[in-house]
């Protein structure tokens, strides 16, 4: 198929050097040069809030159609603020480039790590089950804590909390839930201390979950089962 | 290409086998099942929906060429992967051994579905062998069917098993009939006792009531046919486990005939 961009460019009258199909060419690249930038948070080079709404609600629709879950990491860098404090917000602002840096070089081609706001972070993490997902996190976690820059001549040792969430095909969850719901994970690990990963711990395996304790022991013949409406209703006769 | 018998009735039967536990003999029944319903004079397709691991054709000793995983990818017309081991009886093989297709996602389940409709139309009664547990595709397979029947065995972590996936298909897929084949019994009477038990606490806890299809008894015929790769249906058809599939069959006659009004002639047993 012919790029429609390019057709644009070629001059109807095949006129080589046509003023006006060079100004078409012009204008496409800053618009898409522009596109990029209203996409990309200007600081640290990542997509920004706009794109995150975006390509999440495209994840999650891809989810919805091929049944692979899409994951989310929301996390927050911890005592942001004392490094602002400390060393100033030029130095802080180098810290956050030099993190995004580490994010960039510890995730795949396929994820899309964005700036939420402030020191916070999000990355989808396209097709990506929960276990996956938590050691995604875990991996940047200690990325992080091992990784000590310099600020002013001073070394310092920043690290981050994480909050891990999956959204699959059987739930119902708009774009902003999904997040909402990621969110409470990051505030766990901030109440719980910082630096740490928290997500939805997976029920320990039973042997068959969906079986009460009381059905499991009319089941095994234990209990006499039915207590309440004892007789059976009438029993459907045989194949019937 | 398309078999050339038109079809008798544009909607065929419908009917899923499953268990909860695995090793209750619930593609063995399923088979020689298809078997009986096949000597009775109706075209029988047995989908083989154990996805991950597929298990029909090699109980068979059939030589698959192409499978489920084919057609969708492929998009070959869907009629060609049926092997007919009978005239009357075709076996459509799930990708045995391709592990992706047990986690198939809503669009993979749509156009399967969409296979099985047009497969399903050249056919007097489909019989789904679905794979053990209660996971997403056995789910998925007894929501497209007419009949859920539950197979399991007198063993206690049968019956829960079985249960559990009975209050699945009711609770979450608003499922309200399920009818219980019990295999392996000592005699008639222990496959009655282990359905009214079933009966009991489904009707207490989950407001059901429960049909009884019927039992099968253990038989040394069914192992051997197993080992050679045969229907014990055929190869032994006087054993205990024969005579007693081949009354459940009638079953299935029965509710064919009923649909049809009556005026289908459906083999000689039927009636």
């Amino acid at each position: 198929m012919q790029d429609p961009s390019r057709s644009l460019t070629l001059c109807p009258l095949g006129a080589e050097d046509c003023p006006l199909c060079a100004e078409v060419r012009r204008l496409q690249e800053e618009f898409g040069h522009l596109q990029e930038l209203v996409n990309t948070d200007p600081l640290t080079g990542l997509f920004n809030r706009r794109h995150l709404m975006n390509a999440l609600d495209q994840e999650m629709e891809r989810t919805r159609r091929t049944g692979l879950p899409t994951g989310l990491i929301m996390l927050d860098l911890d005592y942001f603020k004392r490094v602002n404090d400390t060393y100033g917000h030029p130095a802080g602002d180098e810290a956050l480039k030099w993190t995004t840096g580490l994010w960039r070089d510890n995730l795949r081609r396929i994820d899309i790590p964005c700036r939420y706001g402030g020191e916070e972070f999000s990355i989808i993490l396209p097709g990506t089950r929960l276990s996956v997902a938590v050691k995604v996190a875990k991996r940047l976690q200690i990325v992080l804590q091992n990784s000590p820059l310099l600020l002013l001549g001073q070394q310092v040792t920043l690290t981050a909390s994480f909050g891990v969430d999956t959204f699959t095909s059987i739930e119902e969850l708009s774009v902003r839930a999904f997040i909402k719901r990621t969110d409470h994970y990051l505030l766990e690990a901030k109440v719980k201390g910082r630096n740490q990963v928290c997500y939805q711990k997976p029920e320990p395996a039973k042997q068959t979950p969906e079986v009460t304790v009381d059905e499991r022991a009319a089941l095994s013949g234990m209990s006499a089962a039915p207590e309440k409406g004892a007789t059976c209703k009438k029993r459907t006769s045989v194949r019937d | 290409m398309a078999v050339e018998i038109a079809p008798k009735s544009p909607k065929p039967l419908m009917a899923c086998l499953s268990s909860g536990k695995g090793g209750v003999g619930k593609t063995s029944l399923t088979v020689n099942l298809a078997f009986a319903l096949a000597q009775k004079g109706l075209r029988v397709l047995v989908v083989d929906g154990d996805l991950g691991l597929a298990n029909v054709d090699v109980l068979l000793g059939l030589q698959v060429k192409t499978n489920i995983r084919n057609i969708m990818d492929l998009e070959a017309d869907p009629m060609e992967a049926v092997v007919y081991v009978e005239p009357g009886l075709g076996i459509l093989p799930a990708g045995s051994g391709v592990p992706d297709m047990a986690n198939l996602g809503p669009e993979d389940h749509r156009q399967l579905g969409e296979i099985l409709r047009s497969i399903a139309g050249n056919f007097d009664i489909v019989l789904v062998d679905t794979a053990a547990g209660i996971g997403a595709s056995v789910l998925w397979f007894n929501t497209l069917v007419d009949y859920n029947i539950l197979v399991l065995t007198p063993d206690p972590t049968a019956m829960t098993d079985a249960y559990a996936l009975i209050k699945v298909l009711s609770r979450d897929y608003h499922r309200k009939r399920f009818h219980l084949l019990v295999n392996q019994v000592k005699n008639d009477q222990e496959g009655r006792q282990v359905y009214d038990h079933l009966a009991k606490v489904a009707s207490h806890f989950l407001n059901l009531n429960l049909v009884y299809l019927g039992a099968v008894p253990r038989d040394e015929a069914v192992s051997k046919g197993v080992r050679s790769q045969a229907p014990f249906i055929k190869v032994s058809p006087q054993s205990k486990a024969a005579q007693a599939v081949s009354r459940h069959a009638e079953f299935f006659l029965n509710r064919i005939a009923q649909r049809s009004g009556g005026q289908k002639k459906v083999g000689e047993a039927g009636g």
